[in-house]
């Protein structure tokens, strides 16, 4: 299971909201990203979280900085329109890329992007909001925007189109350290087989550690916990070495 | 009509993008048809809310949370009694205040709500979670039948569906005091925090007129000495749309009632420096407040203003009296408090503030009870010729919009 640093991106700066709204600068995004590099990260995903919002392309000069102070894989979401985009991204040291608004308004995009560079290099990031009992509907915009898409039924959808990787996000539990919405990440690993990055509202060390023995996961996405240091990479390590030792 | 002071031409303020057309709070029920506001004052290029914005970056906050405490000492009954009323919609200020009152200066508060218009289900549902969070709360419900009259008049006479609104929710806190022998009331934040005039701000007090001017059941007055939706009172009554006993929950209480039971009503916002975001955050964090699922039309935010339908109206009047909608009321703020910068504030003025009311477009015709051919001839009568143009292509479009 891979452990990542979710950073949401605005600017220069590192910023953070709670349900997807009240965005707010927590730091420099720079010096945060080489922290938790430094600390053991296997992974960063580095989302422009208002490049839909304000209707521009990523910032690939800064995805050129990241990725050539950070020696693990670099996942580069948020602003992706089109596969020009996409290579520009891979071409400024960018490892992966994630797209959510741009899936969702034009769903064969995902093929086009696949077929061009492969499923390893294509997740696609949901915005989840609980809409009812085991039900969820997709979000865009950072969250702001309804699709009238199922969650499950997009899962099931994305699969068939040939998607490398779903990061599925709880918008409800964005930001509140109330744990992941476990029901969700459940029902999305039952429907189909890709692997599955599940983030919003890890709080504490425990919903790390109670996500991984409830469901088949490929990774857990952290921002707030880690930003605010509600707890430390290393200690999700320790946690796991404990685990594994006894 | 109502119309501003027009200030030719349209300017945007160089720190926010607030435009010199935003008109300053009036005593609402002085507010008649063809009375003309004042409009927010502008400095070289910077308007009256920024420049209080940074004037409050000179406020001593210890102090002034000091001068809370001492209010709250005073105040802080020990007989089981409630020693403090706070008007609340159950949003994200209100709910702060609330909480913070009761939790951290151990006050006993009674939270009361003016029911909105239309109550959407994410407004009920924060209501409900409000109380839950720990208080007590009389909901005040005018007739739905009257409201909806009130409310038709007052979009078609002065293009404010919100005024009648406006003028319950600030009567509440005042009245509740006196039903309850509490001597305190405690709003959340002066609207001269968003550029009114700045002098406001220096006092912690609700200038009282606010409260007390609408008291036309007081023996001394004669209904014809008021205005409720554009329209003189008597007159009101006289066409037999409504009753004068109709009006009664509309109605303030004298100065002198207010002054004989020593009520004091105060702005959370002298006492603790006012950031709405910061408020939302306490809002989740304490109370499990929920934003609206999505944005709302005309903006991109989903923190605020989420519990009336009716709002969406309103700051769209807003867009076509003054040419600001809900994009700039948001923006401007979340400027102020450096959330964001100008220049992305004004991308999302641009990209939502014109945006019409859709997503309960029918709920507002069927509580207005209009037909959208209706609806729209009263929304086009206040487009004021210096803020819009029309062609046959676009339709109408703003003249200036911030750059």
């Amino acid at each position: 299971m891979r452990l990542i640093a979710r950073l949401d991106i605005k600017g220069e700066n590192l910023i953070k909201g709670v349900k997807f709204d009240g965005l707010k600068v927590i730091g420099r995004k720079k010096k945060i990203a080489q922290c938790y590099y430094r600390e053991g990260i296997d992974e960063l995903i580095y989302v422009d979280a208002v490049a839909s919002l304000y209707s521009r392309p990523p910032n690939f000069e800064l995805v050129r900085r990241i990725s050539k102070n950070s020696f693990r894989p670099l996942t580069v979401c948020g602003g992706i329109k089109n596969v020009d985009d996409a290579k520009a991204v891979f071409n400024n040291g960018g490892d992966k890329i994630a797209i959510n608004t741009a899936a969702v308004e034009n769903p064969g995009l995902v093929t086009d992007l696949v077929k061009e560079f492969g499923a390893q290099a294509v997740t696609i990031s949901i915005e989840a909001k609980k809409i009812g009992p085991d039900n969820w509907e997709v979000y865009s915009h950072g969250g702001r925007e309804p699709t009238g898409k199922r969650v499950i039924d997009w899962i099931k959808t994305l699969d068939t189109l040939g998607a490398g990787e779903i990061l599925l996000t709880s918008i409800d539990n964005d930001g509140t350290f109330s744990g992941f919405d476990s029901d969700l990440c459940i029902s999305a690993s039952k429907v189909s087989d890709l692997p599955l990055v599940i983030g919003g509202g890890g709080g504490s060390i425990d919903d790390i550690l109670k996500m991984t023995q409830l469901c088949r996961l490929s990774g857990i996405a952290i921002a707030s916990a880690f930003h605010y240091k509600h707890f430390s990479i290393a200690d999700v390590r320790n946690a796991f070495a404990c685990i594994n030792s006894s | 009509m109502e119309t501003i002071k027009s200030n030719f031409p349209v300017v945007f303020c160089t720190k926010c993008v607030l435009s010199n057309q935003k008109p300053i709070t009036l005593i609402e029920s002085r507010h008649q048809k063809n009375s003309i506001k004042d409009t927010v004052k502008f400095t070289q290029g910077v308007c009256d809310a920024c420049k209080w914005n940074e004037e409050k970056n000179l406020i001593n906050w210890k102090q002034r949370d000091e001068e809370l405490k001492a209010l709250c000492d005073e105040h802080r009954r020990i007989d089981g009694g409630y020693d403090v009323i706070v008007p609340a919609s159950g949003g994200k200020d209100s709910r702060y205040v609330a909480h913070l009152l009761k939790f951290k200066y151990n006050m006993n508060p009674l939270t009361v709500t003016w029911r909105p218009h239309i109550p959407t289900e994410v407004g009920i549902r924060n209501l409900s979670s409000m109380i839950d969070s720990g208080f007590d709360n009389q909901l005040i419900s005018p007739n739905g039948d009257i409201q909806k009259k009130l409310t038709r008049l007052a979009f078609e006479n002065l293009g404010h569906p919100f005024q009648p609104f406006i003028l319950g929710q600030r009567v509440v806190g005042p009245k509740a005091a006196l039903a309850t022998g509490a001597k305190l009331v405690f709003y959340g934040e002066n609207v001269a925090e968003y550029g009114n005039r700045i002098e406001e701000n220096y006092t912690p007090t609700m200038n009282s007129k606010l409260y007390t001017s609408f008291n036309f059941l007081s023996p001394k007055n004669k209904f014809s000495d008021f205005f409720l939706a554009g329209v003189n009172l008597e007159e009101l009554v006289d066409n037999k749309t409504l009753r004068a006993q109709d009006l009664a929950i509309y109605a303030s209480p004298d100065i002198e009632q207010i002054e004989e039971n020593f009520i004091e009503v105060h702005y959370m916002s002298y006492y603790k420096k006012w950031v709405p975001q910061d408020n939302y955050y306490y809002a989740v964090q304490h109370t499990g407040f929920e934003p609206n699922p999505s944005r709302r039309d005309g903006s991109y935010g989903k923190y605020a203003g989420i519990d009336d339908m009716i709002e969406d109206l309103h700051y769209f009047m807003q867009l076509v009296k003054f040419g600001m909608g809900r994009a700039t009321w948001d923006a401007c703020q979340e400027i102020r408090t450096e959330k964001i910068t100008r220049e992305e504030g004004a991308s999302l003025v641009r990209k939502y503030d014109t945006e019409a009311p859709k997503t309960y477009i029918f709920e507002i015709l069927n509580y207005l009870q209009m037909t959208e051919t209706e609806f729209w001839a009263v929304i086009d009568s206040y487009r004021e010729g210096h803020l819009w143009d029309w062609e046959k292509e676009k339709g109408w479009f703003l003249k200036n919009q911030v750059r």
